[in-house]
């Protein structure tokens, strides 16, 4: 069984890793970690506005918010695909690829669940920061901006690691509407070889494991710098 | 009732308990006090084995506590035991906490539980919250429903860690009261305690513990008075400073 | 307008709502029995764990880090068509006499899902002190019966919030069946689609099902945690 495995890896490993580039669109792990990086990277600011809406004393911008996060909690990620792929080309009329189609379906998704890590970010600062802050004279928006946000954003990077891990698991849906990424390469592998579908799915399940399993052991290398910096504070706060 | 013989304990290098020999009676009330770390936790939890020894022989109403033959549970459920922060369990009414061992352990008929669980609620003075929770209640009030569930197990001697260390001033009195009446109904009794007027008023013998020894056995006013032990005289001095 | 009521009308009637009936019995039998699984599986490994075996703790953590680290969807082929295919001939024939789908579908999200419950119960238990264990241990209580009686519902109810957001993701992740042929809500949705071109009603009814039940969860979790907060605060 090794052997085989070794073997589909010997012959296929420009297929796993970038798909069918040069001779046709990129694919592969490349392509699975740029769909993610953009997706976090776009979703990641506006999750911040949603946070700062979802938590601001005014009602419209709130509600509006807190039920577009309820439902993007609520509803299957494959379900916002489809609606994704029927919506966008009937909205700016024509037809968009499968690797954009995921990458807005990604950015709305997560951009609801980062804005709740956001959102538990700030509201776990002491409400003595908002009064120190306050009482300097400084306004609602410079308070959110000056002095919760960056705490609350250092405090959320472990999180955010993680959600990053998460959109790159959730980008192997991909594969149900034909975008090109790892899953997608890998069921492309086992329609060649049709006789090994254990060992092609075996080479996919641990290529994301490492990806994500090394991620995993950074967002915890993070989480303790974070803490022995909070207790650092606390020392001196007390 | 409860008989140290030879007791050594050690913490990896540290001794905790050097060969202590002691004895409390059928009936007695002990207090057993001392500076900080000198043990005194030590010794008391050693009797229902939630400390190990390394040394020595402990005898609990005639069974050897650490007898390859004595099963550990049995023996944990005939000694009551109370907190110096009372560990009543969260998720349950007052009422289930007093009833859930009886009715675990000793399969007692539900109902019957229930009534004697009341009696003693009323004895502590807590029928009132008998449905409450325990984070309902004030520091002094869980400690008293300590009491209440520790006395359910009908043990024959009751075990106290400093049961006042953890409360507010004003509560001391309360828990302090409940102890008393339970001493005055017999009952044989080992408390690590910082209280010394109960100690005066209540105990009948007074152990002084230093450097995990037990350097004096007296009675309370012969211990108040004339402390035979040079580290005794300092300690009695230095509470009464 | 009247055109999007007629179609809604069409998509919810006869043949077709019949369609989508089936597919939501589908995947709320999916997601009740991966729970139940997912909940046995993370018990054990709960228990496991506390054992404080080397190798048993180094076991439980490969099989958390393995399942939390690989995609819900990978996990489900890897199963349906991977390991299936190591299967003895006549063992894989009787299993696709009787739903083959369904049954890896159900064992791939069970198995998934157990690492995530485990886990939020074991950070669940190590919030309680340890002076409630030795207050179980006084009474006389052993092993098995403080964490029964004590410890372990304690750590289920501080563990309650992660695991309702973990369910409600269980839920919604029966909709990854479809990739493999299982015949539930999203699968037989887009079946409505296929015969009726009614894409936006026959969406928006799944959206609504799926919603309904989600915030259905997240209600129930708000009013237990609720419940237990007012009972049980620290
Ligand atoms: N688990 C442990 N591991 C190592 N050393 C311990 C442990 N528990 C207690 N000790 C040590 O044993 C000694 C006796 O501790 P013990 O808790 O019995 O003191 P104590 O008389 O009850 O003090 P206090 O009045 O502060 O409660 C102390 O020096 C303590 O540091
Ligand atoms: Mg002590």
């Amino acid at each position: 069984m090794l052997l085989n495995v070794i073997d589909i890896l010997s012959q296929y490993w420009e297929l796993f890793l970038i798909g069918q580039y040069p001779h046709g669109p990129l694919g592969g792990l490349v392509n699975t970690l740029i769909l993610a990086s953009l997706a976090l990277i776009i979703a990641f600011p506006l999750s911040v506005l949603l946070a700062v809406a979802r938590t601001s004393p005014y009602g419209i911008f709130r509600h509006p918010v807190t039920v577009w996060v309820y439902v993007m909690r609520g509803i299957p990620l494959i379900m916002i695909i489809f609606w994704t792929y029927f919506l966008v080309p009937s909205l700016i009329g024509r037809n968009i690829s499968g690797f954009t189609t995921m990458l807005c379906t990604l950015v709305l998704y997560q951009s609801a669940y980062l804005c709740e890590i956001v959102r538990g970010g700030l509201q776990s600062l002491p409400a003595g920061q908002t009064e120190a802050s306050r009482a300097l004279g400084l306004g609602y928006f410079r308070t959110m901006v000056f002095i919760l946000l960056p705490q609350a954003l250092y405090n959320s990077i472990p999180s955010l690691i993680s959600q990053f891990i998460s959109i790159i698991k959730e980008t192997s849906l991909g594969y149900i509407i034909n975008a090109q990424e790892m899953t997608f390469a890998a069921n492309q592998v086992n329609n060649q070889l049709l006789v090994k579908p254990f060992e092609v799915y075996f080479i996919l399940a641990v290529t994301y494991y490492l990806l994500c399993f090394g991620l995993t052991q950074l967002a915890q290398w993070f989480e303790r710098r974070i803490d022995t910096k909070r207790q650092g504070d606390a020392l001196i706060a007390t | 009732m409860i008989i140290f013989s030879k007791v050594n304990k050690w913490y990896g290098e540290y001794q905790a308990l050097v060969d202590v020999n002691a004895e409390v009676k059928k009936g007695e009330v002990v207090v057993v006090c001392g500076p900080s770390g000198s043990g005194k936790s030590t010794l008391i939890r050693t009797v229902n084995r939630l400390e190990d020894i390394q040394g020595g022989q402990i005898l609990y109403n005639g069974h050897d506590v650490y007898g390859v033959d004595s099963n550990l549970n049995t023996l944990r459920s005939r000694v009551g035991f109370v907190f110096q922060n009372f560990n009543l369990f969260p998720h349950m009414s007052v009422l289930d906490n007093i009833t859930l061992a009886p009715t675990k352990l000793k399969g007692l008929n539900a109902s019957y539980v229930k009534t004697k669980a009341l009696e003693l609620l009323d004895m502590v003075g807590m029928s009132h919250k008998a449905n409450a929770y325990p984070n309902q209640l004030s520091g002094g009030q869980q400690q008293r429903v300590a009491i209440a569930r520790a006395l359910a197990m009908e043990p024959p001697a009751m075990l106290f860690d400093e049961p006042t260390s953890a409360l507010d001033p004003e509560m001391v009195g309360e828990v302090l009261s409940v102890m008393k009446s339970l001493a005055k109904e017999g009952m044989t009794m080992m408390c690590v305690t910082h209280e010394m007027n109960f100690a005066r008023e209540v105990a009948d013998k007074v152990w002084f513990m230093d450097a995990g020894r037990i350097l004096e056995v007296a009675e309370p006013e012969t211990f108040f008075q004339n402390p035979t032990h040079p580290r005794a005289q300092s300690f009695i001095s230095d509470i009464r400073a | 307008m009247s055109q999007f009521t007629q179609g809604l009308e069409k998509v919810l009637q006869g043949d077709y709502l019949d369609i989508i009936l089936r597919g939501i019995k589908m995947t709320l039998e999916l997601a009740a029995l991966s729970w139940l699984l997912a909940m046995v599986i993370a018990l054990s490994l709960v228990v496991i764990r506390l054992t404080n075996h080397k190798v048993a703790v180094a076991a439980v953590a490969g099989y958390v880090s393995y399942h939390r680290n690989i995609p819900t969807l990978v996990q489900l082929m890897l199963w349906y068509f991977g390991i299936s295919s190591l299967f003895p001939y006549e063992l894989q024939m009787w299993l696709v006499d009787q739903n083959a789908e369904f049954i890896f579908a159900a064992i791939a999200l069970g198995l998934c899902q157990a690492a995530y419950f485990s886990e939020d119960i074991r950070s669940g238990m190590r919030a309680i002190s340890s002076g409630q264990t030795e207050a179980a241990r006084a009474l006389g209580f052993g092993y098995l019966r403080s964490m029964r009686y004590i410890i372990l519902p304690q750590g289920i109810r501080n563990a309650l919030p992660s695991l309702i957001n973990h369910t409600i993701l269980l839920f919604k992740n029966t909709s990854l069946a479809m990739a493999i042929g299982v015949v539930e809500l999203t699968y037989a949705t887009r079946e409505v689609e296929n015969y009726t071109f009614l894409t936006f009603q026959s969406y928006l009814v799944c959206t609504l099902v799926y919603l309904f039940f989600s915030l259905l969860l997240m209600f129930c979790g708000a009013i237990f945690a609720k419940k237990l907060n007012k009972v049980y605060a620290r």
